[in-house]
């Protein structure tokens, strides 16, 4: 259990992070090794999705909660060759949330609230953290073209179907999906 | 290549990596990419791209979820928090405490008996010792008073014969032999004070046959022809005193022995008549 020592002994400043090929070799055979990385890698990213599904903070990281067992527990069926491993976490995080935010018992409580002022309610509540390995980070995000930014966000953060993203803004199907894909190649351009 | 090329730029992709295709669109997908690398090395790049993407929406996470999240996968539960290392160890510790103790206890206690089994040896030795130390000062006391009797026996022989060397020298004393009268070789001797009365004899001075234990010889003085009783006396080897004092006489011509019954008779029997001497 070295990394536990040095994350301790280090108080929580030394973070862990493997390669790839290593995480999955680890998830896969059940190394408790694997889900403190992927921790340490992908806690913050996957609560951005979950938050922007579900403001509540404590259902957020219950559902954060729940992604990581999902996780742990259905390893031997991520297949590597369909994606990488942080777009099947990914899908995880947002499925659950969708299946929370649509099943009964969220929908009868308090904690829900007007979907379509997630994305701003979420910027203005939460302390988002940006990876400080890339410059210009705020830059970045503001810069995207808002009709990319909005379509993207809906789809890839608070888990529309392209199809009720283009109900949601009244935008022909076809032009949602050019939206979608010039979004994400705005992004590997500045990634690049 | 061109078919490759219109593929990608159908923007299908990009849903594909979005989850928003279906089962069957998404097979179509991958058996795409597994044949075209073109297709495959968009994939991961849409992928990288929307991974960062979110890396930069990321939400940082309250603390504390992160333990709360390790619990409930059991990570914690099978010792890989140090907390849950040390307490272990240390019951680990707190067990070989008590194991040492015990054996240190057990060895006290071997100690404790094998110094019991010692004492007991020692204290049975003492005993007996001290019964053969009783013994012995029995003995010894025995031994002192033998020893006590003999010097006393000594000192009073000493002042006897002392005491005859001066009676002799001392013009004072009379000694009278007594001459045998039944046997010729019998004799004895008699010293004789007559200014203070003193009357001794000396038994080792004296030549009679033993008396039995029913009859005395008794000591008589003639004064004016008649018999005065001066006490009785044994003839025996063991006896203790060299000079034994008689009864006291102040006048007398002669004096005479006879054996009469034990304890003496207030007549002489003349038949009897064992020695005799005139002053």
């Amino acid at each position: 259990m070295y990394f536990l020592y040095i994350s301790d002994s280090l108080e929580a400043t030394k973070k862990i992070s493997l390669s790839e090929e290593e995480l999955v070799s680890k998830l896969k055979s059940q190394d408790t090794l694997a889900i403190q990385a992927l921790y340490d890698m992908y806690s913050g990213a996957l609560l951005g999705v979950i938050s922007r599904v579900i403001q509540h903070t404590e259902v957020a990281e219950d559902l954060l909660q729940e992604t990581f067992i999902k996780i742990w527990n259905s390893a031997g069926s991520y297949d590597n060759s369909k994606g990488r491993l942080f777009t099947w976490m990914m899908n995880i995080a947002r499925n659950l949330s969708i299946d929370k935010v649509r099943s009964k018992d969220f929908k009868n409580s308090n904690k829900n609230q007007d979907i379509e002022n997630n994305v701003d309610f979420i910027d203005a509540q939460k302390e988002v953290t940006f990876n400080e390995d890339v410059l210009g980070v705020r830059d970045l995000v503001t810069s995207l073209k808002p009709e990319f930014k909005i379509v993207l966000d809906l789809v890839y953060f608070k888990g529309y179907t392209h199809v009720e993203a283009a109900e949601e803004l009244n935008l022909p199907l076809g032009t949602v999906k050019t939206r979608i894909r010039m979004g994400i190649l705005e992004l590997r351009k500045n990634f690049n | 290549m061109e078919e490759g090329k219109a593929y990608i730029e159908s923007g299908i992709l990009e849903l594909f990596v979005l989850g928003q295709l279906t089962a069957q669109e998404q097979k179509e997908v991958q058996a795409m990419a597994s044949s075209c690398p073109e297709i495959r090395q968009e994939i991961v790049a849409i992928e990288i791209a929307l991974e960062k993407y979110a890396m930069q929406n990321a939400v940082k996470p309250t603390v504390g979820l992160e333990n709360r999240i390790f619990e409930r996968i059991g990570l914690i539960a099978t010792a890989s928090h140090p907390e849950a290392k040390v307490i272990p160890l240390n019951a680990a510790e707190v067990k070989i405490n008590y194991q040492s103790k015990i054996r240190g206890l057990r060895l006290a206690l071997v100690a404790c008996i094998a110094l019991l089994v010692v004492s007991v040896a020692a204290l049975y030795s003492a005993h007996s010792d001290l019964g053969n130390a009783r013994d012995q000062i029995a003995s010894l006391s025995l031994d002192r008073e033998k020893f006590t009797s003999t010097v006393n026996y000594m000192k009073s022989n000493n002042s006897d014969l002392n005491k005859l060397v001066a009676m002799s020298d001392s013009p004072d004393w009379k000694k009278i032999k007594l001459a045998g009268q039944k046997n010729p070789n019998d004799n004895m001797v008699v010293y004789w004070h007559p200014a203070g009365k003193h009357v001794m004899i000396n038994t080792t001075k004296m030549v009679l046959p033993a008396n039995d234990k029913t009859h005395q010889y008794q000591l008589w003085a003639l004064v004016d022809g008649k018999p005065v009783d001066l006490g009785v006396f044994d003839v025996n080897p063991d006896t203790a005193h060299i000079l034994v004092n008689m009864k006291e006489i102040g006048e007398a011509q002669a004096f005479a022995v006879t054996l009469e019954r034990r304890g003496g008779s207030p007549t002489p029997t003349m038949e009897k008549m064992m020695a005799m001497g005139g002053v």
